[in-house]
């Protein structure tokens, strides 16, 4: 079956970006870590919002062939 | 009854009739003298045969009615009334030519007890659900909060598609499989039950809606079937139901694990909101710049200190090479053979500059210069 379409590794990104800001703002950082941190953050912000907008939907219909394997089959709707 | 059939002449053995046209004139006097109707009795002796028909005995304190009722007529019905149940049957009274027995063809059949046939069956599944814990809350699965596949098993023409499909599109657009199956009538119950378990080979399924469009009691009566509510609960994922029904509650609802009033509610209960995520990542977004703003500050002023620190630093090195030059200065300044001519000593000098230290250097008439405090005198060795 194809890849799912979904916002993939979107919980990762989101997750990620939580615990980046709540570091930043909870620890005394050196420069270069704070630094390092932000430019990770800056990228999974990025990813997040690239996922959450590439998004489409795609509806598509279980069939069982006659040895009762599965296939998927884009559905007109 | 033909007319060749002489009641008369059976009065005596010579006229005797068959024993089948003794049941057939029964059949049609009881048929004929009353009609379709209502009676009101307890249910005893029920059995169920292979082929789907239902045979029992209606009761009251003076009598009994045999009953069948047929397969066709029966399978509108949730279950099978139990033994010692008061119902009503509606049907007709005939005779049953071959067994030459009285009976009640019954073409429906309710409980006397509140709810009806429907309910006593809904409230016994229910028990035997509840027994085996499959009504437990532990049970209940969270909704995993982004899910990327999500599998409905509904009616591939039905409204309950179309009405989640539109959800998704607008809040969460995932990757949506329809697992079709027909939702009511003959062979529904069997149909949803392999659907549902068709779910566990869907590879990377995070979730799945099971349900239709709004129905009326009977049609919805699929979804209170035991065996489809024992499916559910063997799903490998978290199940919303969404059966379409305000107001009753089906037992596909109570076992799966969120129950939503329609399939647009199950929709949106599966995902999160699109634009709420945009929301909060915007809010992450400036977060985040405000956070860097805390270290950045932070080193700056980290900077700033340290160029503090260094001035003041080299201030007191100056300082104090400033200090020793002029601790220097003053040793030197007593050192100096100026200071012991303040005191009154003097040097004399010949004329090339050599310092006259003994008196065998004054020779008789010599010349030679007097350095004191503040100045030189030429002077001149005396005759002896």
């Amino acid at each position: 079956m194809a890849e799912s379409s979904a916002p993939g590794g979107f919980a990762e990104d989101l997750d990620r970006l939580e615990q980046i800001v709540r570091r930043l703002e909870a620890e005394e950082l050196d420069l270069d870590e704070a630094l390092r941190l932000f430019e990770e953050g800056v990228q999974r912000l990025r990813a997040a919002r690239e996922r959450l907008g590439a998004a489409e939907l795609r509806v598509r219909q279980v069939i069982a062939d006659q040895a009762g394997k599965l296939r998927l089959e884009d559905l007109d709707r | 009854m033909g007319p060749s059939l002489d009641q008369f002449a059976a009065l005596s053995p010579e006229g005797a009739w068959t024993v089948g046209e003794v049941t057939r004139r029964a059949r049609a006097v009881v048929e004929g003298g009353l009609p379709p109707l209502w009676v009101k009795g307890e249910v005893s002796g029920f059995k169920a045969y292979g082929s789907g028909h239902w045979y029992f005995t209606l009761r009251d304190r003076v009598a009994q009615l045999r009953c069948v009722m047929w397969s066709r007529d029966n399978q509108r019905l949730p279950a099978p009334p139990a033994d010692g149940m008061e119902v009503y049957a509606f049907g007709s009274p005939t005779v049953w030519e071959e067994r030459g027995e009285f009976r009640l063809t019954a073409r429906h059949l309710l409980s006397t007890e509140a709810g009806g046939l429907w309910q006593v069956a809904f409230e016994k599944a229910k028990a035997a659900l509840q027994r085996d814990g499959l009504l437990d809350p532990a049970r209940k699965r969270p909704m995993p909060p982004f899910p990327r596949r999500i599998a409905v098993v509904t009616s591939a023409d039905g409204a309950a598609l179309r009405d989640i499909a539109a959800v998704l599109e607008r809040r969460w657009p995932a990757d949506l499989v329809l697992v079709p199956t027909r939702v009511q009538g003959d062979g529904a119950e069997r149909e949803v039950c392999a659907a549902l378990a068709l779910l566990a080979r869907i590879p990377r399924l995070d979730l799945a809606i099971v349900g239709r469009g709004g129905g009326s009691k009977e049609d919805l009566w699929t979804f209170n079937s035991e065996r489809v509510a024992r499916a559910v609960a063997a799903v490998p994922v978290p199940v919303i139901s969404a059966v379409g029904h305000e107001s009753d509650v089906t037992l596909c609802d109570l076992v799966a694990d969120v129950r939503a009033p329609t399939p647009s509610a199950a929709a949106a209960a599966a995902t999160p909101d699109r634009e709420e995520l945009q929301d909060r990542l915007d809010r992450l977004s400036r977060l985040l710049a405000r956070a860097l703003l805390a270290p950045t500050r932070h080193a700056g002023e980290r900077l700033e200190r340290a160029g503090d620190r260094m001035t003041a630093g080299i201030g007191r090195q100056v300082d104090r090479a400033r200090a020793r030059l002029s601790e220097s200065g003053a040793r030197l300044d007593a050192l100096s053979p100026l200071r012991v001519l303040e005191r009154g000593y003097a040097v004399a000098r010949d004329d090339a500059g050599g310092v006259l230290r003994r008196v065998a250097q004054f020779t008789p008439a010599l010349r030679f210069r007097l350095r004191v405090q503040d100045g030189e005198v030429a002077a001149r060795v005396g005759e002896a």
